[in-house]
């Protein structure tokens, strides 16, 4: 299938949120997922052959579609939540952010990915400025803001990397991934330290990492619920990728300081740090999930800089998993805010008695994020710390274990105040239901 | 073309100074005209050529500050205009406009600089805009600094590239666009909302 054809999917749903207009009711929203789904299995079956061979562009491309199949199916449920937000523009704006995401899965062209991730973040922004409210328009504008001028270093990193490989005469296809791995050992250690450093910030702004991270959990906790799956799952991923594709783990031949390696792995452990002593004093359940994204994409940062083939094999086991277990925690947590009409942590509790399918579903997702085995993450933060240890780095091996377990720590905290905590005294008297059914008369 | 790099400069220089929305819309209404003789001035001429000048000056020249002019309409005369620039703006424009010249020296033995006058001029304003973005309240003052910023980077390809791939090009230009449009109709809403333009009103969330 070729790349335009893997592009009709989501253009398909633009079309159609363009021309039914109002027409589009959230009932169509089944029929949407059913075209997702279609389009997710027709994708998968042409593609399997190529992710059996483990190649990069084919596994993103497989979990892009899988967690953009969820989050359609989500937001069937959503939209029935939500009826300020009218469904067509909903759906223009959610399709625009899947093909963009699909840029960035298939890309094999740095300049493409860019493109791509620029326009990842307009359409996601629009669907956080649709939600309208003060803390929305916020959190898209300082969105928009931050992520455009840490997309405007990665821009400058490009245009110095091509510059220098300009005398080739490829023109755009100077920057394709292959070329850039054939031809970056040879460009001078001060430029390569410069694009490094542009690149890694510029695409680290858009992949979360600490320090340029702050938009994300403002950006996340306000996104809709299954866009900030699409978000948290995919999308940071999948910008961290990009450097590692276009440059990350090639051998750069001259003693190079400040090399895309090193960065990734200093950047990555303080995201590691910083995410887990974040997540012991969140109130607020979809900014505990976004914390937790930073320091899971951390975690990736780490494995990547370390470069070799077993490490970036544990980081894309990372990316694979983090993206199945975070968005599915966006929705619930989405849900689980509407059912007890607030995302304050301290006031969703008692779900072990009140919704016992559903404090089972949360409890699994949250032992998963975790690390707790046998759930998945515990394997490849378990690779990750064995790759760690093989290279010597033991000083990060210590700052991340601890760090896990800092993480492990507050993570059951909070999921044992949501099973069985008392509920907050301001909402005490005022049972979850009664306060859904305000939220639907209002 | 150092020309056209050094008036690109001052007008940077302007909108970071300038406190009167119109002017500031004025200032980059300049700058892409700046730009498109800019992409005009390369020899040959060729298609591509002409289509991304055209393209430059329909979208920097004529659709971006149209929208501009357009959301200042429906606001009152009160809030076109920003707060003064502090005083320490001041001293970080003059001190990251010197910066460029530790660049240029970094760069030198790269032989990556083609144009070591005009990657003055690019890079000044591009500095002049993160300058700006940081120091500046106005929600649309915050709007013009990424589009300096941007423009300043064309100009920064031009210097060290000569161009850059047209499909880059004219993808930077939709994507400048669409980035636009929606920061326009965000600040829309954020007035609405707020009853203000001021970003220091933006401070509910916590980071």
């Amino acid at each position: 299938m070729s790349d335009a054809g893997i592009l009709l999917g989501p253009l398909g749903i633009t079309a159609v949120a363009l021309l039914a207009r109002r027409r589009l009711t959230p009932g169509w929203g089944v029929w949407i997922a059913v075209w997702v789904g279609l389009d997710t299995a027709v994708t998968l079956a042409l593609t399997l052959p190529a992710i059996g061979r483990g190649e990069w562009g084919a596994i993103f491309l497989a979990v892009t579609n899988l967690v953009a199949l969820t989050s359609v199916g989500d937001s069937v449920l959503w939209l029935r939540e939500h009826t300020r937000v009218a469904p067509h523009r909903y759906y223009f704006w959610w399709s625009l952010f899947w093909a963009a995401l699909l840029g960035i899965a298939l890309s094999k062209n740095l300049a493409l990915s860019w493109l791509a991730v620029e326009f990842s973040t307009l359409a996601s922004a629009a669907l956080i400025i649709e939600m309208g409210g003060p803390h929305a328009l916020e959190a898209g504008w300082k969105y928009i803001v931050i992520a455009s001028v840490g997309l405007i270093l990665a821009l400058t990193g490009i245009v110095f990397i091509y510059a220098t490989l300009r005398y080739q005469g490829l023109s755009w296809a100077t920057l394709d991934f292959s070329n850039l791995h054939a031809q970056y050992p040879q460009i001078a250690p001060v430029v390569q330290q410069l694009g490094a450093i542009l690149l890694v910030s510029g695409f680290g702004t858009k992949a979360g990492l600490v320090p340029f991270h702050t938009w994300l959990p403002d950006a996340h906790s306000e996104a809709p619920s299954p866009v900030s799956g699409l978000l948290s799952g995919v999308l940071l991923g999948l910008s961290l990728f990009t450097v590692a594709r276009a440059v990350g783990t090639v051998p750069t031949g001259l003693p190079v300081y400040f090399s895309v390696d090193h960065l990734l792995t200093l950047f990555g452990a303080i995201s590691v740090v910083v995410g887990a002593l974040a997540l012991l004093v969140q109130q607020d359940i979809k900014r505990l999930l976004a914390y937790s994204s930073i320091e899971q994409v951390g975690m990736m940062a780490v494995a990547l800089g370390l470069g070799s083939r077993a490490a970036v094999g544990a980081a894309l086991m990372q990316f694979v998993l983090h993206a199945v277990i975070k968005s599915s925690l966006f929705y619930g947590a989405g849900h689980l805010s509407v059912r007890y009409g607030t995302k304050g942590l301290s006031d969703i509790t008692s779900l072990w008695a009140r919704h016992r399918l559903g404090a089972l579903l949360w409890t699994l997702g949250i032992l998963a994020l975790a690390g707790v085995p046998p759930l998945g993450l515990a394997y490849s933060e378990w690779l990750i710390l064995d790759q760690l240890w093989l290279h010597h780095a033991y000083l990060v091996v210590a700052v991340v274990s601890v760090s896990l377990t800092i993480s492990f720590a507050a993570l059951a905290h909070h999921l044992i105040h949501n099973l069985w905590g008392a509920p907050h005294e301001s909402a005490e008297g005022q049972a979850p239901s009664d306060k859904l059914d305000v939220q639907e008369v209002i | 073309m150092n020309q056209l790099g050094l008036a690109l400069f001052v007008v940077a220089v302007g909108l970071l100074w300038s406190r009167n929305m119109r002017y500031s819309v004025g200032f980059l209404t300049l700058e892409g005209v700046l730009l498109a003789f800019m992409v005009w001035a390369e020899v040959p001429w060729t298609a591509a050529v002409v289509l991304v000048g055209m393209a430059t000056l329909a979208v920097k020249a004529v659709v971006i500050p149209g929208a501009l002019l357009r959301l200042l309409r429906t606001w009152p005369a009160d809030v076109r205009r920003d707060q003064p620039l502090p005083l320490w703006a001041y001293g970080a424009a003059v001190v990251v406009v010197l910066a460029v010249g530790h660049v240029i020296h970094l760069l030198a033995s790269t032989g990556i600089v083609r144009n070591t006058i005009l990657f003055f001029y690019a890079l000044g304003a591009v500095h002049l805009g993160l300058v700006m973005i940081v120091a500046r309240r106005h929600l649309l003052s915050q709007l013009a600094a990424l589009v300096g910023i941007e423009n300043g980077l064309v100009v920064l390809a031009v210097s060290v590239a000569g161009s850059l791939p047209t499909f880059v090009e004219l993808g930077m230009l939709v994507d400048l666009g669409i980035a636009v449009a929606l920061m326009v109709w965000a600040s829309h809403r954020i007035h609405q909302v707020f009853q203000t333009t001021d970003v220091v009103a933006l401070r509910r969330l916590r980071g």
